[in-house]
């Protein structure tokens, strides 16, 4: 009976010439990282959606917390239980790929009807391409942004990054100024790395950026960039800022930004939604300038379908609907577009309700110009390795130039 | 019985055959152990030898190809890889920081709380009380202790003068501080054995040591000392291997940081197998950790017996 | 002055009751601090540190509830930990009864094997086990958290347990039950079991907190919110960044550990009482 049902369903839905023959199963899992019930809200508004093309397909989406996230799904993989669907961030990515646990997706997506694939652009997908198959569709491609204390900053009588972005003075000078400036006057802590995290399981959000506006590059080709000229100098600075200056939240202190500890730190949009609770005035601007220019760093997260779950073919047609031109639009709100056309759109400047308009066109302006963070294959192992000698680094009486030339001995044979 | 004796080995018909009170008493021996063997083969045993044979093959969980590769993995933890050596110098620094300071305070607690006196009830409860609590708990609070500067610890050194260091921050400070929570977590449980074993010592032996004018450290050197001498050794088994099977509170505490500096064996098996996916490599390791444990222990017994003798 | 013996004595008691208040601090006050910053705003727990929060924040032992299933959570761990207690109790008292009284080929040999396992941490056979977990199709399941410490290390450090009590006790009431025609069940069940509770009660008491604790194991069997046991659950009060959330950490923290204060403190002389006969001296 069901079973007929179902084919009577599926020929219905060949007849709009969408999907396969094969998309007859009940429920889709899907996990994901995020427990927000706003998040939660959309992504089921859009499974709901996908109900008007395949009446009988449910999706579950199921948190599992992000500090674990990457280590469980790979417990569920391993285990024999895949999801069918799930999120996954961009330093997992090359390791899942090489494994072929990650299902190509580029037919699926380029036969899908109003789809545009090309729509995406080209540098997002980077990671999640290779030749023509296609491995992952970003979801999220969220630039790291300063955010700001503004009553610090006027109770310090200094201008805010915005001020000194739109006046063309935000750079890697002013930003270890005004930080050291705010230490000295409100005697909150100036700058505090992304989430607290920045010594340990955020190593790379904390270096990467500095990095990057001096010109270098954590790695690259194989070939580590730690003990570069520019990075060295760039992390040469932020150890100043952290133990000269005592403005950046040093090592095992908690200086949280969204307390009101710190007057600046580094993160994504999406962690607007912490704001309104925080008390007091706040806005969004650009990573300050280096001497390389500005060169935003980009954190990405994307959609991807496992190769063992047993509904793959419809998981693929999932990932079609979710990431078509409406919903990803519907998305922006929380996430960051790579499609051209919605990041384009003034729809996606107005999306975010904590953000201005001229703050969002900040962020705009930073996914087409951004670069993704740094990955690889053998992300866990290299980062393992990195983590004792950057705990080194980050010690009053370090030698910067050393510590550096350290972590590029330890990582090199990884790469 | 007798009847049963001639009759052994005698053919008897399609029915089950009479047994000796001997056989029937094995049998029932059997059935009695029958659940503790059958799970021990099938989950001790068996994963045990499975250990031996995923030591010798190179096997990644995640894409779940493995390939038979002898004795490489061994080799490599030996003697390629500097890691495995600094590893096990700290699960040793661990366990021999740990035993003696929780075994010297458990005993000397237990010296304090075996006699009755008022709140007696209320230390023991005290010194008893982080046993009942869940590691993760506890680890989750000591890290908040433990903070540089806002830390609870360093403030209260503050208060007598001394200037407390970046505990977690520091390998070598780290690692004492593991040690020492992980000692105030867990010594309860070991001066409970210790009161027991005192409470079961007879009064008049200490009377006639008094009488004959011992000091109180005499007393306990030559009579209680020695008459603790099992509860000691049992204690000491427990505690060793124990320090060495010690995940979660490393897990949650350092995550094996700084600068590798707590990272410990069973933590480093953890991250082979389950992070980096080396199942045949975190398999060496858990052998070579087993055989470690082993001869710790066979080492220990063999000595105290000779001692008793 | 001289003092008489008398007033020496009270002295010393002082000195020692002092000596041993400060030596419990570092036991006594995480627990203090953290049912304290239980009742605190995230923000004033990195603030100034107070023992006495400036705003007592009481929703938070409510929020606990609502952020993740932690009640059905809590439920696990009890369940997991009683089911655990039961099969460990029945399972190990029969090893071990058999070990101390029954004579029967290959009792040397098996002593031998269930001593060596004794030795062997859960991480070594993790990995295995992990496999065959799944290969019963027991992956993100309760299982895994009942049979492996009932038939692991802990079950056979139970069964020696309750072997050394077995030897201990005397042998005449079982020789008697022998006599009126009990089989070596019966004898089991209504003779020794019931001579033996302070030992049951020390296994009991041992296995308990052995699965209340379990941390490894549901890290690696158990993915589903809903399944997840209290130690895994406390870690897990993070935003949807992973952030931890304090406030909700430590208060769910303080809801996992003060229950099981309260009843340690009102068994609490049974406890040591239970220890002390048990023989666990060894």
């Amino acid at each position: 009976m069901k079973h007929r049902m179902r084919t009577l369903t599926a020929s219905t839905v060949l007849a709009l010439g969408l999907v396969s023959g094969q998309a007859l199963a009940e429920e889709l899992r899907f996990t994901v990282w995020t427990g927000s019930e706003a998040h939660l809200k959309m992504l089921n508004e859009i499974a709901e959606s996908f109900k008007a093309t395949h009446p009988d397909v449910t999706v579950r989406f199921e948190t599992i917390p992000a500090a674990d996230y990457t280590q469980k799904l790979t417990f569920q993989l391993a285990g024999g239980n895949p999801p069918d669907l799930g999120w996954m961030m961009e330093d997992a990515a090359p390791t899942f790929a090489a494994a072929g646990v990650l299902m190509d997706l580029g037919s699926t997506l380029r036969s899908a009807e109003g789809y545009d694939f090309a729509d995406y652009s080209e540098p997002a997908l980077g990671l999640w391409v290779d030749g023509e198959a296609v491995y992952g569709v970003p979801f999220s491609t969220s630039p790291f942004m300063i955010y700001f204390n503004k009553t610090l900053f006027d109770e310090a009588g200094l201008e805010d990054p915005l001020q000194l972005a739109a006046a063309g003075k935000w750079n890697m000078d002013t930003f270890q100024d005004v930080a050291k400036t705010i230490k000295e006057k409100t005697g909150k802590w100036g700058f505090e790395f992304k989430d607290g995290q920045g010594y340990d399981s955020r190593i790379m959000h904390a270096l990467m950026p500095p990095i990057r506006a001096y010109g270098g590059d954590v790695w690259a080709n194989g070939e580590c960039g730690f003990d570069k000229p520019e990075a060295i100098a760039a992390v040469q600075q932020l150890h100043d800022m952290v133990f000269k200056d005592k403005s950046i939240v040093p090592p095992g202190e908690q200086g949280d930004y969204f307390s009101g500890s710190s007057a600046m730190t580094i993160n994504q949009i999406s962690r607007a939604s912490k704001m309104p609770e925080a008390g007091f005035d706040w806005g969004i601007a650009p990573l300050p300038s280096g001497p390389a220019g500005e060169s935003p760093v980009i954190g990405q997260a994307a959609i991807v379908v496992f190769e063992r779950g047993v509904q793959k073919e419809l998981a693929a047609e999932f990932v079609a609907h979710m990431t078509n031109k409406e919903n990803v639009a519907k998305m922006a709100q929380f996430f960051p577009p790579a499609r051209k056309s919605v990041l384009d759109s003034e729809a996606f400047t107005s999306a975010n309700s904590l953000i201005p308009a001229e703050q969002m066109a900040y962020v705009s302006d930073a996914i087409a110009k951004g670069k993704v963070l740094p990955s690889h294959e053998k992300s866990p192992q290299i980062l393992a390795a990195m983590a004792p000698k950057v705990d080194a680094l980050w010690k009053a009486d370090a030698n910067v130039e050393q510590a550096l030339a350290d972590v590029c001995a330890a990582i090199e044979p990884l790469l | 019985m007798a009847d049963a004796l001639t009759e052994k080995g005698s053919a008897r018909s399609w029915r089950a055959p009479r047994l000796t009170l001997r056989q029937r008493e094995a049998i029932e021996a059997w059935l009695f152990v029958s659940p503790t063997v059958a799970g021990f083969l099938l989950f001790f045993l068996g994963p045990l030898a499975a250990v031996v044979y995923f030591s010798l093959t190179e096997w990644n969980l995640l894409t779940q190809q493995a390939t038979f590769v002898g004795v490489k993995n061994y080799v490599d933890a030996l003697s390629h890889n500097p890691d495995f050596w600094h590893v096990l110098r700290n699960s040793f620094v661990f366990a021999m920081g740990l035993v003696p300071l929780n075994m010297a305070l458990a005993l000397s607690l237990a010296l304090a709380l075996s006699r009755p006196f008022r709140g007696v009830i209320f230390f023991r409860t005290v010194f008893f009380a982080p046993v009942v609590t869940s590691a993760v708990a506890w680890a989750i609070v000591w890290r908040f202790l433990l903070q540089g500067e806002g830390g609870a610890v360093n403030q209260m050194l503050a208060l007598v003068g001394i200037d407390g260091p970046n505990w977690l921050r520091e390998p070598d400070w780290a690692m004492v501080a593991v040690i020492v929570t992980r000692v105030i977590k867990m010594v309860g449980l070991n001066m409970i054995l210790y009161i027991a074993a005192l409470q079961a010592i007879p009064r008049d032996y200490e009377a006639a040591a008094r009488l004959e004018g011992a000091s109180n450290w005499q007393i306990f050197r030559m009579v209680i000392w020695p008459l603790l001498a099992p509860t000691t050794l049992v204690i000491f088994v427990i505690t060793m291997i124990g320090s060495f099977k010690v995940f979660d509170h490393i897990y949650l505490m350092t995550g094996g940081g700084p600068e590798n500096g707590t990272l410990v064996l069973a933590f480093y098996i953890y991250e082979q197998g389950f992070k980096f996916f080396n199942v045949g490599y975190a398999s060496a390791l858990a052998m070579i950790m087993f055989v470690i444990v082993l001869v710790l222990t066979v080492v220990q017994m063999t000595l105290r017996r000779r001692d008793m003798q | 002055m001289t003092l008489t013996v008398r007033q020496a004595r009270i002295i010393a008691r002082i000195c020692w009751t002092v000596a041993l208040l400060v030596v419990a601090v570092p036991f006594v006050f995480p627990f203090l601090w953290m049912v304290s910053s239980g009742f605190k705003s995230a923000t004033e727990i990195f603030g100034q540190p107070s023992l006495i929060p400036r705003v007592w924040r009481w929703q938070n032992y409510l929020e606990v509830f609502e952020y993740q299933p932690f009640a059905r959570q809590y439920f696990n761990s009890l369940y997991i930990a009683v089911a655990v207690t039961g099969l460990t109790l029945v399972i190990s008292s029969l090893a071990g009864y058999a070990l101390a009284r029954m004579r029967f080929a290959g009792a040397g040999l098996l002593m031998l094997f269930l001593l060596s396992a004794l030795m062997v941490p859960e991480e070594v056979t993790i990995i295995p086990n992990f496999f065959l977990i799944r290969w019963m199709g027991l992956m993100d399941t309760h299982a895994p958290l009942i049979l492996l410490p009932v038939f692991g290390s802990h079950g056979v450090m139970a069964t020696f347990l309750m072997r050394q009590y077995f030897l201990a006790i005397p042998k005449e009431l079982e020789e008697a039950g022998k006599m009126d025609g009990l089989s070596p069940f019966g004898i089991w069940w209504r003779i020794a079991l019931p001579m033996s509770r302070p030992a049951l009660a020390a296994v009991s008491i041992i296995t308990f907190l052995f699965s209340w604790n379990l941390f490894l194991e549901p890290l690696v069997f158990i993915s589903s919110l809903e399944k997840f046991t209290l130690p895994l659950a406390l870690s897990n009060f993070t935003d949807s960044y992973g952030l931890p959330l304090w406030h909700l950490q430590l208060a769910a923290t303080s809801l996992a550990v003060v229950p099981i204060l309260i009843v340690y403190l009102i068994a609490q002389r049974q406890i040591i009482e239970s220890f002390a006969l048990s023989g666990v001296k060894g």
